[in-house]
This record gives C-alpha cells, structure tokens and sequence, in this order.
C-alpha cells in the first residue's frame, strides 16, 4: 500500500481529473465508464490509503442517484431506433436505449469515484496554495478563499447560535418543510450580515500586517511538481485511453 | 481586472460561498434520498439555490466580475471542504457564474434591478444546463424531457435565485451591514441606477 496519490500535486490532479470527466462525456456506450471506473477504484485501492468505510458511505447517495438515472433514461430516454429488446409496464426498451441508460448509470458511478479519490487523497490547504502556485490563480484569491475556508467553524457555531437565540424567543418553529424554506431568509440576513463585518475585518488584518495581494516568486512552503506527478498523469491518461479503446471495441 | 478588488470585496464573496455553503447543507437534508430516487431531474427546480451567490454579490460590488469570482470561489471552498462532486465543481462554478455575469454585462454593468437579476438568474440556468447536456448526457433523453428540465432549470434560476438574491440584497442594505460598498452609493439604495 503506498501513499502516492496523496502525495500527488493537486493542481496536476485536478487536471487530470477534469480532463477525464470531460473525455468521458463524449461516450454513450457502458463499456468505456464501466472500464474506467473499475480503472479508478483500482488505482484507489493500490496508491492510496483511505477509510473505506466512510467512502462507501459518500459513495450511497451517489448509488441511489446512479439508479435514478438508469431508470429515468430506460423510461425518458431519446428515440434513436435499434431493436425492441423487452417492455417493461406499457415501455417499451431498444437495444440502444439499454446502452445509453447503462452508459449514464457508469458514468455517474465513474465520476463519483473520481471526485471521492480527489477529495479523499487531497488536503484542501495544498490544493489552494497549488493552484496559486502552479496555476497562477491570484494571491487575493488564494488567500480570500483560505480566509472563508477557516471561517467555516466559526459561522457554523453563528448559525447555532441564531438559530437558539430565535427559539428563545419563540420564532423558528417550523413544522413543516415549507416552513423551513420561507423561514431560510430569517436565517440567511443576520449571517450574511456577520460574514459582511468579519469579512472586513479579516481583510483590514491582512493587509494591516503586509498583505498587499501582488504576486510574488517565492513561497513559504513551496509546492512543486516533480517527475513522479508525470508519470502519476501518464498512468490516468492510460487508465482513460484504455478504457475508452475498450469501449469502442466491447460496443460494437 | 483584480486591480480594482479591494481585499475585503474579495474575502466578503469567500465568506458568502461559505454561508451559502452552509445553508445549502442544511437545506439539502430533506431533500438528499428522494432525489436520487427521482433522478436527475429531481435536482432542477432547486439549481437557483446555487446561483444566488453570484447575483447577490452583484448586487452589492456592482464590478465587472462580481458574478464570476463568487461563483468560482465557492466551487473552491466547496471542493475544499471535501465536497462529493468534486473537482469538476469549480468548473461547473465558473460557468455558472459567466452566465451570469453576461446577463449584467449586457446591461453594462449599469442596471441593477429585479429584471436584470432575474435575466442573470435565468443566464446562469442557460450556461449550466447547456455544460450539463454536454457532461451528463441528457443527450440520451427524449427531447421533451430534457425541455422540461430545461424549462425547471430556467424557472428555479429566474425564481431562486433572480427574486431571491433581490429579496437577500435588499433586507442586507436594511440592515446597515453594507455601508462602504457599492450598494449603499446609489440614491435609490437596492432599486438599481
């Protein structure tokens, strides 16, 4: 068991995993997504070391959205002729429709698989630094987007606390989930309101010690790409090629 | 373009990804299983929901930009916070927000009133679902399904997200946070120049 995908660059990560998803939108046949899944669930499993119990959790509503399509697609899918192969309560199913349907269905499993190994393998403040780093994303943007980052827990606990503070006093009884959505307002104006003045004064911190936004050269923990990342690419990029070659020749 | 971003604009629009992020959370859990059980269409009438951030700091920073730039860095954020979708979000993000930032960008940057936020709601349900045609291949569904949740899409984006983020900017200037941002100089308050 090795660590290699953790220690991946993530911006060379996130490419290549966006240049898969993207590659594989241009198949319709099951036997491309249903390769590279299997591809990326064994790459997971040989260069990584996660919990697997928590991924298969992360993984169920995905399942439950991969069954949702097959049948949305076996019942809406578009006339596009082959042979009738089965009906199914008045629906009649082609040949190609059972392709595209299978196709969808994989290719929801194959993208969910590939975010959870991006996810599950990348810490999020080195992916930021990455991405000012290797791909030139702004400085104030880097850094605005880590301020909001750490300032999750604190704005979770605010919203507790809004929340307990109008149960005092008597608002915020939603029994009904409509309730819940008009009641999102009362919610949402005094937390926007807080992010408004914590916003500024985290900036004025910033730029009270320094921060001026421009770019620089050097970094105080550089993250660099090394000759590993390329082969690591190289291999998603065979994994991808494999599977679409397979697709192209199992679906004729 | 980033010259003329203070840094407080720009941390604001991370902490309001943040916010929404939340709220989006919170406002998922009674929806999440019968969701997957619908399919994919069982997503549309809600898509507004992820398009408000762009219209409301619009509303607010009034530069050009101010669409794109909050969509993209909630996708950041979100990604970040090790959100299932994954990295294919923060595309997602920046294409949401340019159909966004077309529809003030039309206008030139100068009108900021209910109309043109909800043509900006309806611009980012446009761009999303045609990247959305294109990735999850709704071009395998019959024609008039993928128009019904099209029509949805365009609907949740105008509705959600045009009047919704109009409704949040407006009860934000009420409540006197927004002084110092472009929001507050015009006479007319929220009601657009």
């Amino acid at each position: 068991m090795s660590r290699l995908l953790h220690d991946m660059n993530p911006s060379v990560k996130f490419i290549i995993v966006t240049v898969s998803m993207l590659t594989m939108a241009f198949f319709f046949n099951p036997w491309t997504p249903l390769l590279f899944w299997i591809g990326i669930l064994i790459l997971q499993m040989t260069m990584s070391r996660i919990n697997w119990k928590l991924w298969a959790l992360m993984m169920l509503p995905f399942t439950l959205g991969a069954v949702g399509y097959l049948w949305t697609t076996l019942v809406f899918g578009a006339d596009t002729g082959g042979e009738v192969i089965g009906s199914f309560a008045g629906i009649e199913v082609t040949d190609q429709q059972w392709a595209h349907a299978w196709s969808l269905t994989f290719r929801v499993l194959a993208f969910s698989t590939l975010s959870l190994l991006f996810a599950f393998t990348t810490n999020p403040v080195t992916f930021v630094m990455s991405l000012m780093q290797q791909l030139k994303v702004p400085p104030k943007i880097a850094y605005g987007t880590m301020v909001g980052y750490q300032f999750l827990p604190v704005l979770k606990d605010e919203l507790t606390q809004i929340r307990q503070a109008q149960r005092l006093r008597g608002v915020g009884q939603d029994r009904h989930w409509w309730h819940r959505i008009t009641g999102t307002r009362r919610l949402l104006i005094p937390m926007l309101a807080g992010a408004v003045r914590k916003a500024e004064r985290a900036a004025f911190a910033m730029e009270a010690r320094g921060f001026t936004g421009e770019r620089r050269m050097e970094f105080y923990r550089p993250i660099k790409v090394s000759g590993r990342d390329y082969v690591l690419a190289g291999v998603f990029l065979v994994v991808l090629a494999l599977s679409c070659a397979g697709g192209i020749v199992l679906g004729k | 373009m980033l010259k003329s971003w203070k840094l407080k604009e720009i941390v604001l629009m991370s902490l309001f990804g943040v916010v929404f992020g939340i709220v989006y959370l919170v406002a998922i859990h009674f929806g999440n299983i019968w969701a997957g059980l619908i399919g994919p269409i069982a997503y549309e009438w809600m898509f507004g929901i992820w398009f408000i951030v762009s219209i409301l700091s619009m509303a607010i920073i009034r530069k050009p930009g101010a669409a794109v730039l909050p969509e993209t860095i909630a996708a950041i954020i979100e990604v970040m916070l090790g959100n299932a979708v994954g990295p294919r979000l923060i595309l997602s993000g920046v294409i949401q927000g340019l159909g966004a930032e077309a529809a003030f960008a039309a206008t030139r940057y100068r009108h900021f009133n209910l109309a043109v936020m909800m043509l900006a709601g309806a611009g980012a349900a446009v761009f999303s679902f045609v990247y959305g045609y294109f990735v999850s291949g709704y071009a395998a569904l019959d024609p008039s399904f993928v128009l019904l949740m099209f029509t949805l899409r365009l609907l949740s984006g105008a509705i959600i997200a045009g009047i919704g983020g109009k409704y949040l900017a407006d009860g934000l200037l009420a409540t006197g946070a927004l002084r110092g941002y472009a929001i507050s100089r015009t006479k007319q308050g929220g009601a657009g120049a």
